[in-house]
Formats: C-alpha cells, sequence, structure tokens
C-alpha cells in the first residue's frame, strides 16, 4: 500500500464574510493551499476532489463538489461531495487518503467549505438541527447544544465534572485563537466570563458554545511516488482510523463517551504504531467544551471520567504535554461545518511544518486530528508526523 | 344491575389564571363565581386533555383499553374541524381497531347528549364517553374571561353501580346568546341580558319539570357557562353549589357538566342530577342514582399572571418563524403512531434485547429480526437532560416556546419487562438527571397543516 502526504494545506479566514460566496471561500483556500506547496504545484495535477459540505441554508445541496471545483478550474476532474455533518471534510481528507493509497489518484484535493452567517436565526437553527436523528431526537424539541448538554449532564453526574472545568476549555481555546489570524473570536476570556455567560442550553453557557462561522479549507494529498516532486518537509499521513455510530444519542451506549471517537483513534494509533503519549499535540472536535473534554478520554489522553481534572492542570495547554487545539478550536477559530475537518489538517500541517507563527509549537513530530459528525454518527481520526522527526525527538 | 357508569376519569390543565389577574391588567372582573380559570399548555388540546381523563377513567375502572367496543369523543373545540379524531384517541389508549367512534358537537350540551346515547344503546358492550373542551374567546369578551379547560372520561357498560333512571329533554329556539361563525375559533354572543338568562333558564328549569321522579338529590351537576348562570334557575343552590367545577376551573363546555357526575361520585353523592346545556337553545336532565369509582387530581400547580396566560393564549405571539420544520412525511409518522401514541418499544425474538423504536436490526446482537411488541411503563426515570432556553428551540418549537417559555428535553429510560428502554422526550417543564417522570399526552407540532400527537415528559417528584 501506497504511503499518503499532505504536501500543501490552506483556509481561509473564519468569521463572517457577508461580501465572500461559498465558492470564493473555496478559492481562496484552495489558493492558499497552492501557494503552501514547498516545490509549487499546478492545480492541473489533482487527480481527483473530495468535497465536504452540509449544505447550510440549502444554498446548492445537488452537485455541491463540482460547483466548487470548477471555481478553481477542476471542471474536468472527477469531483464527489462528502457529507458526513460536522465530520464532513475530515472524511473527505480521508478519502483523498483511500485514493491515493488505492493507486487511483497521485495528488488529490481534500477540502471543504460552509456558509453559515448570511441566514436568519431561525434558519440557522433549523439547519443546525439536521443531523440529529431527526424522527425522535431533533423532534423531542433538542437542538445541537442540548444533545451536547445532555451528554454534559449525564457526564456531571457520573464524574462530577463541573461548570469551572467546561469553562477552562473555553479559555484554553480563546487564549489559542486570540494567536491565530485566521480565527473568528480572536479574543480571550476569564474563567468567570465564561461561566457566568448567558445559558444555551444548561449546563453549557454561550462560552461552552461554537459559533456559527462562514469558510473554507483545502489540502493536497500526494502519493510516495510524487511527494518528492512537491514537498521538502513532507507530511505523512501515518494512521487513519473512523467509525460510525447510531445518529440519536439514546441508542448508543454511552452517554459520556462519544464511542465512534474512540473506535477511530484506536483504529488510527494502532495503523500509525503510536499511543496517545506520542502525540506532540492534537486538534479535537470542540463544538461545545464538554466535546474536548470527552475528547481527552475517548483519545485516551487520560483516563475515563477524568477530563475535568485533566483541563484544568493546564495538561492541554499550549505549554502542556499535550497541546489542544492551537488553532483556537472549533470554539474560537470557528466552525463552518463542511470546512472543519480539512481546516483541522491545515492546522496540523502548519505545525508540523513551522507555518504556525506566535503559537507554533517546538518541532513536533506527531500530531493528530479529531473530527466529529453531529453528536458522535461519524468520527474520523488522523495521526500525521514527520518522518525525520521521529525517533530524532521523542 | 344494568347498564350505567362504571368508572369515572377527570383531568384539568395544571395552570390557573385567577380573577385578580384580570383585574390587575383591565381594572375588572365582570364574570362573577369564577376565581380561577384553568389554561392549557400551548401543547394541549381537547384530544390530549380527552386523552388524559380516558387513561384515568379505563385506570379506575380497572380495565385497558382493549376492553372498548365504542369509543365517542365530544367536544365543541377539536383541534381539528373536520376529521375523525376517535382513530387518534384508540391509538392512545390501545383500544381495538374495530371500535366504533363516534364525535359529538357544536354546543356544549355534547358531553352530555354523548352520555345518554351510549347509556341507551344496551346491547354495545363497552363504550367510553371522553368529552374535553377548551373554548375561548377575545380577550376582552366575557366568554374568555370565564373559559375555561378539562376533561372528563365515563366508561359505559352493564353491571354498573351508578344507573340513570329518568331523563327530560327541553328546546327553545333562542339564537345568538353563545355561538361561533364557521372557520372562527372564537366564541361570541350579543349578551342581551334578559334574553340570553332566559335562554338559559326556560329550558333548564322545563327539564326538570319533565322529571317524574323529581329533582330532590344530593347533587346538581348543570352546566356553567359561567359562574352565575347555574344559580339563576330554580334549583337547589347548595345541591349545584356541591359539585361545581366552573369557579376553579372556568367554563369547561362539553366537559362541565361530566366534570360535575366527577365530582359527585368523588364525593359520594348516591342521587345526582346531571343537566347540560347548549346554545340555541335546548337542554337534557338525567337523574342518576348510585356513584362509581373515580380517579381525578385537578392539581394547580401553577399560577399563571396575565401576560403568561396571554401567552399561553398565542396572543402575543407571532407566526411560525422561517427556516422550515424538521420534516416527517404524514405516511412516515403513521408508521411510528403505536410508538408515538404508546411508547411501544420491541423485544428482539433473537436475544431478548428491548429496542427503540422498535425497526431495523436489534440493538444488541445486530440480527434483522421483527420485533416482539412491548409496551414500556408510563413513568420512568432520567438519564440525560437540558434545558432549551428563550429564543434557543428549533424552528418547530419557536412557537410552543414563545407561548410557554424554556423547554426540557430529555432522555429517559422507562422500564419494559426485564429491560429499560431511553426514549428521547421532551419535558414539560423542567427536569434533572435522575428524576421521575410521566409519559403524557401533547401535540408534538404541526406540520403541512396536520397536528402530530405524542408524548412528552412530565416530572412526578419521587
Amino acid at each position: 500500500m501506497r504511503d499518503a502526504y499532505v504536501v500543501g494545506a490552506g483556509q481561509s479566514a473564519y468569521g463572517s464574510f457577508p461580501d465572500e460566496s461559498y465558492r470564493s471561500l473555496f478559492r481562496t483556500a484552495v489558493e492558499e493551499a497552492v501557494d503552501s506547496v514547498d516545490r509549487g504545484i499546478d492545480l492541473g495535477a489533482v487527480d481527483e476532489a473530495y468535497v465536504g459540505t452540509l449544505g447550510v441554508g440549502g444554498r446548492q445541496i445537488g452537485l455541491s463538489a463540482p460547483a466548487v471545483t470548477e471555481h478553481v478550474g477542476l471542471d474536468g476532474t472527477p469531483a464527489t461531495r462528502v457529507e458526513n455533518a460536522c465530520a464532513a471534510s475530515g472524511y473527505a481528507v480521508r478519502q483523498a487518503v483511500m485514493a491515493v493509497r488505492s493507486g487511483m489518484a497521485d495528488v488529490v484535493l481534500a477540502g471543504g467549505v460552509e456558509v453559515m452567517t448570511d441566514l436568519s436565526g431561525d434558519t440557522v437553527r433549523y439547519w443546525l438541527g439536521v443531523s440529529g436523528e431527526t424522527e425522535w431526537e431533533r423532534l423531542s424539541g433538542t437542538t445541537f447544544a442540548g444533545v451536547y448538554a445532555q451528554m454534559a449532564s449525564a457526564h456531571m453526574r457520573e464524574h462530577g465534572t463541573t461548570t469551572d472545568q467546561l469553562s477552562a476549555v473555553a479559555v484554553k481555546n480563546h487564549d489559542n485563537g486570540a494567536r491565530n489570524p485566521k480565527a473568528q473570536l480572536d479574543f480571550t476570556c476569564t474563567l468567570e466570563e465564561a461561566t457566568a455567560a448567558p445559558t444555551v442550553a444548561d449546563p453549557l453557557t454561550l462560552y461552552h458554545c461554537c459559533p456559527t462561522t462562514d469558510g473554507a479549507a483545502a489540502v493536497l494529498v500526494a502519493s510516495e511516488d510524487v511527494v518528492d516532486d512537491f514537498a521538502a518537509d513532507p507530511v505523512r499521513v501515518a494512521g487513519v482510523g473512523a467509525a460510525a455510530d447510531r445518529v440519536g444519542l439514546f441508542r448508543r451506549d454511552s452517554y459520556t463517551s462519544i464511542p465512534a471517537s474512540r473506535r477511530a483513534a484506536d483504529a488510527a494509533y494502532d495503523a500509525a504504531g503510536v499511543g496517545p503519549a506520542d502525540l506532540d499535540f492534537a486538534e479535537v472536535h470542540d463544538c461545545f467544551a464538554i466535546a474536548e473534554l470527552l475528547a481527552y478520554e475517548d483519545l485516551r489522553s487520560c483516563e475515563r471520567g477524568a477530563a475535568g481534572p485533566y483541563v484544568e492542570s493546564g495538561a492541554t495547554e499550549s505549554d502542556g504535554e499535550l497541546p489542544v487545539n492551537t488553532s483556537g478550536g472549533l470554539k474560537s477559530k470557528g466552525h463552518p461545518i463542511g470546512a472543519t475537518g480539512a481546516g483541522q489538517v491545515v492546522e496540523t500541517f502548519d505545525q508540523l511544518t513551522g507555518r504556525a507563527g506566535d503559537r507554533g509549537l517546538e518541532a513536533p513530530a506527531v500530531g493528530l486530528t479529531h473530527n466529529v459528525g453531529g453528536s458522535g454518527g461519524a468520527a474520523v481520526v488522523h495521526v500525521l508526523e514527520r518522518e525525520d522527526r521521529r525517533g530524532a525527538g521523542s | 344491575m344494568s347498564r350505567g357508569v362504571l368508572a369515572v376519569g377527570a383531568y384539568a390543565p395544571a395552570n390557573r389564571v385567577p380573577a385578580a389577574a384580570f383585574e390587575d391588567a383591565w381594572g375588572r372582573f365582570e364574570v362573577s363565581g369564577v376565581e380561577t380559570t384553568a389554561v392549557p399548555d400551548a401543547d394541549e388540546d381537547a384530544l390530549t386533555m380527552g386523552v388524559e381523563a380516558a387513561r384515568r377513567a379505563l385506570s379506575a375502572g380497572g380495565v385497558d383499553g382493549a376492553v372498548l367496543d365504542v369509543l365517542t369523543f365530544a367536544t365543541t373545540t377539536p383541534p381539528l374541524a373536520e376529521e375523525d379524531l376517535t382513530p387518534r384517541l384508540g391509538s392512545y389508549l390501545g383500544a381495538p381497531a374495530n371500535v366504533a367512534g363516534r364525535t359529538y358537537g357544536g354546543h356544549t350540551r355534547a358531553g352530555v347528549d354523548a352520555l345518554l346515547d351510549a347509556l341507551d344503546r344496551e346491547g354495545e358492550g363497552t363504550a367510553l364517553v371522553v368529552a374535553a373542551d377548551c373554548p375561548a374567546g377575545e380577550p376582552d369578551d366575557p366568554r374568555e374571561r370565564a373559559a375555561g379547560a378539562g376533561a372528563a372520561a365515563l366508561l359505559v357498560g352493564p353491571d354498573a353501580p351508578a344507573t340513570v333512571v329518568e331523563t327530560a329533554a327541553a328546546t327553545d329556539p333562542r339564537p345568538g346568546t353563545r355561538f361561533r361563525r364557521a372557520g372562527d375559533d372564537r366564541l361570541d354572543g350579543l349578551d342581551a341580558g334578559r334574553y340570553d338568562r332566559a335562554a338559559f333558564v326556560e329550558p333548564v328549569e322545563a327539564t326538570l319539570d319533565g322529571l317524574d321522579t323529581g329533582a330532590d338529590v344530593d347533587a346538581v351537576a348543570v352546566q356553567a357557562p359561567d359562574g352565575r348562570l347555574p344559580y339563576r334557575a330554580d334549583i337547589d343552590d347548595e345541591a349545584v353549589a356541591a359539585v361545581e367545577t366552573v369557579s376553579e376551573l372556568g367554563d369547561t363546555a362539553a366537559a362541565s357538566v361530566p366534570l360535575g357526575l366527577a365530582h359527585a361520585f368523588e364525593a359520594g353523592h348516591e342521587r345526582t342530577l346531571a343537566i347540560g346545556w347548549g346554545s340555541g337553545a335546548g337542554a337534557v336532565a338525567a337523574r342518576i342514582e348510585g356513584t362509581a369509582p373515580v380517579e381525578a387530581s385537578l392539581s394547580v400547580d401553577r399560577e399563571l399572571d396575565y401576560t403568561a396566560y396571554l401567552r399561553r393564549r398565542g396572543d402575543v405571539v407571532g407566526d411560525v418563524p422561517d427556516g422550515g420544520a424538521a420534516h416527517v412525511s404524514v405516511p412516515s409518522w403513521r408508521r411510528s403512531l403505536p410508538s408515538r401514541h404508546r411508547h411501544e418499544a420491541g423485544r428482539c425474538p433473537d436475544c431478548g434485547a428491548v429496542a427503540f423504536p422498535p425497526a431495523g436490526a436489534c440493538p444488541d446482537c445486530r440480527s434483522l429480526t421483527d420485533f416482539e411488541p412491548v409496551e414500556p411503563a408510563r413513568t420512568g426515570t432520567v438519564e440525560a437532560a437540558t434545558v432549551i432556553g428563550e429564543g434557543g428551540a428549533p424552528p418547530e418549537f419557536a412557537a410552543l416556546q414563545a407561548r410557554q417559555g424554556a423547554f426540557g428535553v430529555a432522555v429517559v429510560a422507562f422500564d419494559a419487562g426485564n429491560e429499560a428502554v431511553s426514549i428521547p422526550v421532551q419535558v414539560v417543564g423542567e427536569a434533572a438527571v435522575g428524576d421521575r417522570v410521566r409519559a403524557v399526552p401533547r401535540r408534538i407540532y404541526v406540520e403541512e397543516g396536520v397536528p402530530r400527537y405524542g408524548l412528552k415528559a412530565l416530572p412526578v417528584g419521587d
């Protein structure tokens, strides 16, 4: 099986951009990805494209992948939409890796795009609910925040997790996002502010919830046969893991973890030949603060039930043992649903190749991305590495 | 013993708005004899209240819906002007498919007419007569001041402890005292003083004159369009006051007399007069002897101020917001009705696990099987919970939230045989992990103009 490498990655700024369109944002991301390729690349080299998008607003539900790839001149290249809710473009990257590893493609463009801020509040709330289980869960009146709040209620009951521990996630991610010029909410907040903010879905406050976001991200994946044509410091896709689960929380085996995350992470670790202790940093799916706490446990960075004390220990701050969400995460960087998973790969690529500016880590070798669809109906984990740094470092 | 009333159930919404709230808002309250009125929640209507009363009547009678031969629904405020609601009522109760459904309406006497017809039909087996109503008028109309809400259900069959010994009817053409135009949901009337009073008093008194057995009784359950008219007729005031519900619940229209009967039986009155009246005008009186078991808890746990009352009525709430609603087609919805109305789950014949909804692969053994129906307990324990704050509801619940405020959403474990099934439900109010809740009938939402009914969770303490 051929190895796959990330040879370029870029994203638009995340935020609210009434003067942009889903196509112009996608173009910006692709151009940045092209610019990031060490030895340059002509988009004509792309054999295949995968685009993640939920299609919020219904702006282009059918043929949404060709609709954006034609905009960057790839009108003759096979393009496929990947839809797995908030994990859409994490899965698009996985599709790209599969295409390369299978031998069908040497260079694949994987990306995602979403525009969410040009709609009324009610319309956004409609779209934010489409990835819940519709017939029973959504018709109980819950929202996306509501389902994660239910998980938080169960975690608090079972493990004594506190509101301040949820707030610690927000404080950390805002600190990181404030150093990311692409972040949507580029300001810091205090623990007190996060805890005292208005309640969105008890126990989650406004600061425990990610914003709605416009944005796009793009990743260029190349095979080992051609990687040297493009990359001076190749980033190898060391492991990929993915898992699905029952869409509705009420049908799952656990409310205090995301079983799909555990399965995806275990598979990715296994494939990469690493364990949680080998990670130098991680970009995890923190759509809500409880989601990041669950991720610590599901990625096995801490014991089950121990995520609250773990975040309070500072372990996941940028100078901690496992910096998590140096980009600011979904919480601060923003969460343009279809772009989020690819955007996590962008941050990981930037960290591994020294492009992360003020928030850059010290020569990291191994990074992980963790992307969840809905409340856990799909999850995908990538382990990316700098082969030249492994062994040399830890 | 002959055909009569076997058992009675009664229900009223938990909300009360006191007369003082109207006085504060309008400077006066012109409806004497009404101290509070019952206000339905935004997701309650005549059908859901009727289901509550019907469940209680079946419980009081120690039977379940499977015994029913006839199911009768009487209301002046059906949630749909045309469509038979008895099939949905029967579905909630687990009535058999061959149950005969009947509907009465058009005037407030409907509940008594339905009861007397069911009692008359010897040889029809077991009938459940469900009367439920929630009349409404314009906010400044005296009929709205009196408007209440409630439901009563009477189980009718042979060998009954409470029987009708005589009936008498009277009519008198008196248009204009209380009417509703076609297509309108607000009551109107001319308020023509003595004319209005005569339209009530004369037919009511005429029925009493028609009773050979006389009006010497312990209790009189008489139609109460307001708190004053019942006392204008020449009836024993104390016997009326003994079982009236208008002072607490307000005008319950078709449910008014059935609720009075529930009170009379509950109090052990052996001789009761039921007098139904409908505008137009006509009355019917029935002398009932004996009592039947009653299950009724007309609990009051929420006093509304005037603003909360207006919000619940929907007067100060805008139209359905944009954004669209979560779409479940009506045919798809119908497939799930046993689970919507009774939380029907399914036991896997291969491994015994219980699944909700009972469709698809078994959640435990993954067998692609056909589940055996299991009906979980109505009371369960909250496993996970949140509260959707004001302004945070998805579009299909935005109007509900505008009328009623924040609501809880929970995953609740209900016992089902040796297992428990977890079901996502909206909470009537709020609930926390570990709380006990009961599944109660409520309207879930209206999509494509079709009201969709299901179950929500009412906290019940320990």
